[in-house]
């Protein structure tokens, strides 16, 4: 049996560019439900965290990404090609440990900080989904994504692994 | 900011609701100690100096180190006993392993010290359950404009291999001039940085202050009022430590106190500045050399091995060595031993890398 239902849902393995973090791989989960065939529109959300170091700081990301997107979908097969434009904030929560603070006795402010920033985003992703069993389907997507901070606009990349699921 | 940022969140603002700093902005100092430099310099300039250049203190991390049997055990003769004096610096003194952050002083101002990096592992005296780093605050005048304290080394005669592939004897003395140290040896009145991680052990011989109470867990001040030599050598021969007066000691924390150092002529107080090739007491026998043209200017004796250094528990050795001082205006003190036979990682091996015994070179003022 497989589905044709207008309803999907997918989550799974997030990989990205760190959205505000100069250095690292971002990695964590995503999830999303769409609603339609050719021209299909639903909400993804996604964790991702880094952490990186330097001599003077471990700084650890957790980037929180909200989306509302529209997708084209063409079947082919028993899979679907898809062009997703996500739009949304993408949040940012920034912890900072100094190096070698805990050894020397550091506590409070001089030891460890954290700030939360929001930014708005955009992402285009291109989609491909197999259907492997069922209901059930295997995607994969990724693509070019776009922030706007400090009044620049910042290039980055997103990536997910994962099952698909149509009821 | 976890609240903060949880009102951040509900109503999805487009702009920033934090300041994200990633590997940037200012870090946090580790420790600070403010330091007064106390005394007139005037009297104590050595001479050829009129002025100070760029007084600075720098925090000076300590070595580990012992001094070698022939500094400590009964001199056997009268030039043996002059060879020590000119040769061995002060066994209980403070031994430089690394100069770290240095900052200007001036006399009679508070000047601040900010670490940025905890000592290596390699200076701190322990296992990682227990380990402790000790260091010197050192006020010198940066004559050489390095922003930093050079440190100097005993500087060898010239010896017939090294010598003649090229080798010096050895790095120039520094052209700093030190003036004053808060810990310049344990037996006299010191202040001194300690950096502890885990337990402390109040067995440790590393700068020990027994009947003091430990330092406090990573960085403290501490202070005690030193021992003389001879209840260190009692205390040692009967397998102890020399005790403190407990009046004298004092534990804080660093921003509690100041450190307060009384300027000094360099010569009482240039030690602190001179590190050592070797810190396990261990010594380097050498090939004599076919001249040494400046015998005259240092202090020789000759005398027999330590029984100690003849290893294997078997009898002392019969050779005798020649001792010979560094010159009087080296920075630091040193002292190199020649022997007619031997090698160089064991003065006592059974197929001798050299053997003059049969002919000794004409110079050579010792028996076989």
């Amino acid at each position: 049996m497989q589905s044709v239902g207008p309803l999907a849902v997918d989550g799974g393995l997030v990989l990205a560019m760190p959205a505000r973090l100069q250095t690292g791989l971002s990695s964590g989960i995503g999830a999303g439900v769409t609603r339609g065939r050719r021209f299909a529109w639903g909400v993804r959300g996604s964790w991702s965290s880094a952490t990186e170091s330097s001599l003077v700081w471990t700084v650890s990301h957790d980037d929180f990404r909200l989306r509302g997107v529209a997708a084209l979908q063409q079947p082919a097969g028993r899979g679907v090609f898809a062009l997703r434009l996500g739009l949304g904030p993408t949040f940012v929560y920034e912890h900072r440990t100094r190096a070698q603070g805990a050894r020397a006795g550091l506590t409070g402010s001089d030891l460890e900080s954290s700030a939360l920033a929001v930014f708005p985003a955009v992402d285009l992703e291109g989609v491909v989904t197999l259907h492997v069993l069922g209901r059930w389907s295997l995607m994969i997507s990724g693509g070019p994504t776009a922030m706007i901070a400090d009044g620049a606009l910042r290039g980055g990349w997103t990536a997910q692994l994962g099952v698909g699921w149509q009821p | 900011m976890r609240r903060g940022g949880i009102l951040c969140l509900a109503p999805l603002l487009l702009a920033a609701c934090g300041r994200l700093q990633g590997f940037g902005g200012e870090a946090p100092p580790l420790v600070s100690f403010e330091v007064v430099f106390q005394g007139d310099l005037a009297p104590l300039r050595p001479a050829g100096v009129t002025d100070e250049h760029a007084l600075r203190v720098a925090l000076v991390w300590g070595a580990q180190w012992l001094t070698e049997p022939f500094c400590v055990l009964p001199a056997e003769s009268p030039e043996a006993a002059a060879a020590i004096d000119a040769g061995c610096r002060d066994p209980f003194g403070f031994v430089p392993a690394i100069v770290s952050v240095s900052v200007p002083i001036a006399i009679d101002v508070p000047a601040t010290l900010t670490l940025s990096q905890l000592p290596a592992p390699d200076l701190m005296v322990g296992d990682v359950t227990a380990r402790v780093a000790y260091a010197s605050l050192v006020v010198f005048d940066d004559r050489d404009d390095s922003g930093t304290l050079e440190l100097s080394r005993p500087r060898r005669p010239p010896f017939t291999f090294e010598d003649e592939r090229g080798f010096q004897p050895g790095r120039p003395d520094s052209l700093d001039v030190i003036y004053g140290a808060s810990f310049v040896t344990m037996t006299a009145p010191d202040q001194r940085v300690a950096y502890r991680e885990g337990a402390f052990d109040a067995r440790s011989a590393f700068y020990p202050r027994a009947g003091c109470d430990p330092p406090l867990p990573a960085f403290s001040v501490l202070a005690a009022g030193g021992f003389s030599a001879e209840a260190a050598l009692a205390a040692l021969l009967s397998g102890g430590l020399p005790p403190e007066d407990p009046s004298t000691c004092a534990v804080s924390a660093p921003a509690e106190t100041t450190i307060v150092i009384a300027a000094r002529a360099p010569a009482d107080v240039q030690e602190v500045g001179c590190d050592e090739r070797t810190d396990d007491s261990s010594i380097r026998y050498r090939q004599p050399v076919m001249s040494l043209s400046d015998l005259a200017s240092r202090t020789v004796a000759c005398a027999q091995l330590p029984t100690f250094e003849t290893g294997g528990g078997g009898p002392a050795s019969e050779l005798i060595q020649l001792v010979v001082s560094g010159r009087p205006t080296d920075q630091c003190m040193g002292l190199t031993h020649y022997t007619l036979r031997g090698c160089f990682e064991d003065v006592n091996c059974a197929m001798p890398e050299w053997d003059y015994t049969a002919n000794p070179p004409a110079w050579w003022p010792c028996g076989p």
